[in-house]
């Protein structure tokens, strides 16, 4: 079926145009087995047309595109399993009939036991269960026949913490047992999750390896002090783009003279350091810079 | 109360559906109650048969249009000219002094020629004795029955097959079958088949309730309307698909069907007779396939028309099942498949003969 050894996921030079509008540019990236990728960006980014040329649902205009070794076709899909953002469930029907349709499409056994949470919801209407059910039900009917690869379309958005926590857990025993994951995500927290990133802004990609590899040296200016509200002000209105971090302020990408110049045209004092970088100040730069 | 004004201005303007919609139906409704609501039959088909037939003919007037004068033919024949809607009315005139014995065969089951000719016959002074054959009371409802079935097929294929599909996008789910190993016809079947199926059944239904509640005979061979009304539930569901293709909500799909239905209301003879619209908007009725499923129940169910007499209606319906289906089908299969734009591949990966079969 797929080439043993080839990556799951294998993306040189992909270009998806709408008429005159370019949604993917020039994007190349590869998922292998066991690894959690995760692709970063703004809305607009170019993110969702990007899985949705791996899935096979958009054909790109120009660049290759292999899932195991092959072009993506009805064969491929026998090995992935999906959880779209609108979760691609339907609510009309119980969650055991939901299970058992995905089960059948498939040509594997229905599912006998589900999952702790799940448990005791099986003769409901899906459109009757909460939102984080819903979500651990996709994840479940994803992951019924075992797929090589699973793709994820911002995978947790309307989830509480807990439950993100829970499908992140299983997101990685998934990983740890081989199979590939790619993950579209907004959230810092999911993205540090990943074993490698792909940043893409305004459909190019801007920036890919691991989190380490895209903060480098990147330093950001940190300024404790108790005036941090007057401070935070005095930075905004100089143009500098700080952040609060609970009662601290962050400058990223500035020179350490230039937020020390600020504070005092403002009259403020206070402690002021350069830090590494974080991950979401690291991709503001870039996405500015792009 | 400007602003609001303004904002549902400018809301409408880019709605070009239902712009569409408030231009277009109005229209619609104008010209088609306008030149095609008339139920006056000014012309009646008319042949005349037997020994005076030549004398009998060319007594005849208005509206009776002499088409066809055989001398050598009798009653049975007449008959059959009306089962095969060859003709409205079939004269036999008698042999007897003064064409005494001469009967008017009239088709019953063309209720507003019917009326017109009756009226006519009788108005000539009762020399022509009138026999109305296969709805011999001229009854509304015999009429109607048979085409309310087509009605209500072209409610289920087209409705509510379009809001069906459309909401399988709206959810979200189409795209979910579309990465699932399904070939794009086993999607197309699965969920056409269960509409296929209901319809067909609402058709027996009907069919069934008609002839108990209103007493409507089914005169005919029931095959041949079975493969009448497929064929017409292959154009209408086609109609449905092809409008959940171009809707990205069901409100779209039922104003789109909405369009679709109307016109077959009016123009396709259900209840305006065809002969008696306006020649400019009549070639309307022949491009609907309602007209053409009415032509086969009316003429199955009054008349016991044979499968050879049906012949046009029967090919008419099958070369638009065809096309609209089709059309139908690639427009869907696009949708879950989509094939590589032709420019801008950069660079070709190999091909999977077996793969490409499969896809």
């Amino acid at each position: 079926m797929s080439t043993p050894d080839a990556p799951l996921v294998e993306v040189e030079g992909a270009t998806r145009r709408f008429g005159s509008f370019t949604a993917v540019d020039n994007v190349s990236m590869r998922v292998e087995r066991g690894e959690i990728v995760g692709l970063l960006g703004a809305n607009g980014a170019g993110k969702t047309t990007l899985i949705k040329m791996v899935l096979g649902l958009i054909a790109p205009t120009g660049g290759t595109l292999r899932l195991f070794g092959r072009e993506p076709s009805r064969q491929t899909r026998r090995q992935l399993g999906y959880v779209a953002q609108g979760l691609g469930l339907y609510a009309d029907l119980t969650v055991r009939e939901n299970l058992a349709f995905v089960a059948e499409a498939f040509g594997r056994p229905r599912p006998s036991e589900l999952p702790g949470p799940l448990r005791g919801t099986e003769d409901r209407l899906v459109g009757e269960i909460g939102w984080g059910l819903q979500r651990q039900l996709a994840f479940v009917a994803a992951l019924g026949h075992g797929p090589k690869l699973l793709v994820l379309d911002e995978p947790t958005s309307g989830v509480d913490p807990l439950a993100r926590a829970r499908l992140w857990d299983t997101v990685h025993e998934q990983a740890d047992s081989g199979t590939g994951v790619l993950v579209t995500t907004h959230y810092m927290q999911e993205a540090q999750q990943c074993d490698r990133l792909v940043l893409m802004s305004r459909g190019r990609q801007v920036a890919a390896g691991t989190e380490k590899d895209i903060i480098g040296p990147t330093t950001a200016v940190e300024v404790r002090t108790d005036a941090w509200a007057r401070a935070f002000d005095a930075l905004i209105d100089a143009g500098l783009p700080a952040t609060l971090a609970g009662r601290h302020v962050r400058v990223a990408d500035t020179a350490l003279p230039r937020v020390g110049e600020a504070l005092e045209r403002a009259g403020l004092r206070a402690e002021v350091r350069q830090v590494p970088a974080t991950l979401e100040e690291r991709m503001t730069s870039i996405d500015r810079a792009a | 109360m400007r602003a609001m004004i303004f904002k549902e201005f400018r809301e409408l303007r880019r709605d070009r559906r239902t712009v569409a919609m408030l231009i277009v139906l109005p229209l619609v409704l104008l010209v088609g109650f306008g030149y095609a609501a008339n139920f006056n039959v000014s012309h009646l088909k008319t042949d005349v048969v037997g020994p005076q037939a030549q004398k009998v003919a060319a007594a005849l007037h208005q509206p009776f249009d002499v088409e066809k004068v055989a001398p050598g033919q009798g009653a049975p024949q007449a008959r059959e000219r009306l089962r095969d809607d060859k003709a409205d009315v079939v004269v036999v005139t008698g042999s007897g002094k003064g064409g005494a014995g001469t009967v008017a065969y009239i088709d019953g089951s063309n209720l507003f020629a019917a009326q017109k000719a009756t009226g006519a016959l009788a108005g000539a002074g009762g020399q022509v004795e009138a026999k109305v054959l296969f709805n011999p009371d001229l009854k509304t409802s015999w009429i109607m029955v048979p085409a309310l079935i087509g009605l209500i097929l072209t409610f289920i294929g087209t409705i509510i097959t379009s809001i069906g599909m459309v909401r399988e996008r709206q959810s979200g789910t189409l795209e979910q079958l579309a990465v699932m190993p399904f070939k794009p016809s086993d999607v197309i079947i699965g969920k056409i088949a269960p509409y296929f199926l209901l319809a067909a059944l609402d058709m027996i239904v009907v069919t069934v309730l008609g002839t108990l509640l209103f007493g409507v005979p089914f005169q005919g061979n029931a095959g041949v309307f079975a493969v009448g009304g497929a064929l017409f539930l292959f154009v209408v569901l086609g109609v449905g698909v092809l409008i959940s293709t171009v809707s990205q909500t069901q409100g779209q799909a039922i104003q789109l069907a909405m369009m679709t239905v109307m016109p077959q209301i009016i123009f396709s003879g259900m209840f305006f007779p065809l002969a008696s619209m306006a020649a400019g908007v009549r070639w309307i009725g022949y491009l609907l396939p309602l007209t053409y499923f009415n032509m086969i129940s009316q003429g199955i169910m009054l008349r016991g028309a044979s499968a050879a007499s049906l012949w046009l209606p029967l090919l008419l319906l099958t070369a638009m099942a065809v096309v609209v289906f089709s059309a139908a089908v690639l427009r869907f299969r696009r949708d879950l498949a989509p094939s590589r734009p032709s420019t801008g591949r950069a660079t070709a990966a190999p091909p999977q003969a077996a793969e490409a079969g499969a896809r």
